[in-house]
């Protein structure tokens, strides 16, 4: 019960950066590869707020949604100069960047020895067992992402997204400040990886650079492509597969280290199949 | 300001491994101009020969060449494989650079999966015996892999000058649709291109792997590296990517040397981004 909890609340998380890179990848077509990086920056915000600075978890999340903003409004504001795979490689390069500070920037990041410790934030005083109470605080900042996405995809602000993606030129020409709106969906998608990033921080309670390096990026990605593209419960579903997997394999027997291989061949397979053979994802409502 | 001989020797080396990776990189861009990810399969060349000369006790040329053969057959099913049919479809290259990261993290789970993700050195050198040059020493291995892209490089100019090969090559590179018209097969080239320039990045795994020993994600670390390298000296340039090569390795042996090691990462995606920003064509210009 305890695994099946631990498992929803994993999927619940990704499923936040899955969406998050959704409304940047899937509907605005601006595939960025570092997303991992932002998820990183609310994971340190949180863990080193609540451990060294003994701040609550809700002040942590709020200065991790500060930071997040600062830096993904820099990153944003280079990365539009560039267009489709030039876009992935400064992206990629932002990534690795990011994760060279987190291992590099030792006084406050511990470097690769990483944060222990990190207490998961007592809900509704003690109603409910820690891991119970988890998932709930979870599901309450997934509820209210999924809804807003929802609804900005919707708006006419998510129809302005789809016309920069199908036809950059033609959305300009309609009036879009296509600068300003790939700019203000790339800062929300960050600020909704940080968020998933300082729940990660607590539900694992310790964490290392690698955890967020460019791999994680990549994973992300996949779970998308995998899902859909431009579709949000596609993310979800990418999430599910993608978390349920691995676990399933070390399940039936596989031992751990065989598991985190084949959890990398997995996705690599699933974007090269998913690619070729099914370019729209699973419910996804953009090709490739 | 004495530089220490140490330093340039390491100069020289980091430089030749990515020199090899962006002569490999170049040569397919040219022809297929996206940015294939799948190059960093470079731990392949690397892997053969460690297997060969430790487990299997071949002599040390013939594990050479089986490594290079090795990841020149691999580039070239992932070419059939994944990157035909996509440009069948005509993906975008976007879409190729994202299937690209997929076949790399799948050769590279395969790799883990077979040798663990452990680090590992090669277990004999290359060539036996030391140089002593200005007043430092220097392993004939070590001769030999500064040597290697230039030896490489000089294989490559003459099939390009000489043969009907290169002129079919650079034919396809000026314009495709033209190339097929006049009846060239060019599907069918672009896999021995994809032969050849995934052979020659087999060839630079084995030669880091010489210098610095192999684990399965060098090949990514290397590859992004001669990336880099590339971009700097003007992607698609096959004599640019060598002079980028030695900038970029001068510029992070230097940081290592004045700051500290674990800075110099940062600093080479650091140029990466201000290199697209200020002189996306790089800083050797092509002349038409």
């Amino acid at each position: 019960m305890e695994y099946f909890i631990y498992l929803t609340t994993t999927i619940f998380i990704y499923a936040i950066l899955a969406i998050s890179l959704n409304l940047v990848a899937g509907y605005t077509g601006l595939f960025s590869m570092t997303q991992a990086s932002f998820f990183g920056i609310g994971a340190y915000a949180s863990a080193i707020l609540t451990t060294r600075y003994g701040l609550p978890f809700s002040y942590s999340i709020l200065v991790g949604i500060l930071i997040t903003t600062l830096v993904s409004f820099l990153v944003g504001i280079i990365s539009n100069n560039f267009k489709n795979d030039y876009y992935m490689l400064v992206t990629l390069a932002f990534n690795a960047i990011i994760f060279g500070l987190f291992v590099n920037w030792q006084s406050v990041t511990h470097g690769s020895l990483g944060i222990y410790g990190i207490q998961k934030p007592a809900l509704l005083g003690h109603l409910f067992p820690e891991s119970i109470s988890f998932l709930i605080l979870v599901f309450i900042f997934f509820l209210p992402i999924y809804l807003i996405s929802y609804f900005m995809v919707k708006s006419p602000f998510g129809i302005a997204l789809r016309a920069i993606r199908e036809d950059e030129k033609v959305a300009q020409l309609f009036g879009y400040n296509i600068k300003n709106y790939k700019l203000s969906i790339f800062i929300i998608g960050a600020i909704m990886a940080g968020i998933a990033g300082s729940l990660f921080a607590s539900q694992v309670s310790f964490i290392s650079p690698p955890s967020f390096a460019l791999s994680e990026s990549i994973f992300i990605l996949s779970m998308i492509i995998l899902g859909g593209l431009s579709d949000l419960n596609g993310s979800l579903l990418g999430a599910i597969f993608l978390v349920i997997l691995p676990e399933f394999l070390s399940f039936i027997g596989f031992s751990q280290e065989v598991a985190a291989q084949m959890r990398q061949a997995l996705y690599g397979l699933a974007l090269v199949f998913i690619i070729l053979y099914c370019p729209k994802g699973i419910l996804g409502k953009y090709e490739l | 300001m004495q530089v220490p001989f140490q330093l340039i020797i390491n100069m020289a080396i980091t430089a030749s491994s990515y020199a090899l990776i962006t002569l490999g990189f170049n040569l397919i861009y040219r022809n297929t101009k996206f940015f294939n990810m799948s190059h960093g399969i470079a731990m392949v060349g690397g892997y053969v020969v460690f297997f060969a000369t430790s487990v299997l006790g071949w002599n040390i040329f013939l594990s050479i060449f089986s490594g290079i053969f090795a990841s020149g057959i691999i580039g070239y099913w992932a070419y059939v494989l994944v990157f035909l049919p996509l440009r069948k479809r005509k993906a975008s290259s976007m879409t190729m650079m994202i299937a690209s990261i997929g076949v790399l993290s799948i050769v590279q789970s395969i790799v883990a999966f077979l040798f663990t993700n452990k680090f590992q050195t090669m277990p004999n050198d290359l060539l036996i015996g030391k140089t002593h040059i200005a007043g430092g020493i220097i392993t004939n291995t070590q001769i030999l892999i500064i040597f290697a892209p230039f030896i490489v490089l000089l294989g490559m100019t003459l099939l390009y000058k000489k043969t009907s090969f290169g002129k079919i090559a650079e034919s396809i590179a000026d314009n495709e649709n033209l190339a097929k018209i006049v009846g060239i097969n060019t599907d069918e080239f672009i896999g021995y291109i994809f032969f050849i320039g995934s052979a020659i990045s087999g060839l630079s795994g084995i030669s880091s792997g010489f210098s610095s020993g192999i684990e399965p994600g060098m090949g990514s670390g290397l590859f992004i590296k001669g990336i880099i390298a590339s971009i700097i000296g003007g992607i698609g340039n096959i004599r640019g990517g060598i002079v980028g090569s030695f900038l970029l390795s001068f510029i992070e042996n230097i940081v290592a040397w004045k700051i500290s090691g674990e800075w110099k990462d940062i600093i080479s995606f650091i140029m990466l981004i201000a290199v697209l920003i200020l002189r996306p064509t790089g800083i050797i210009n092509e002349k038409k």
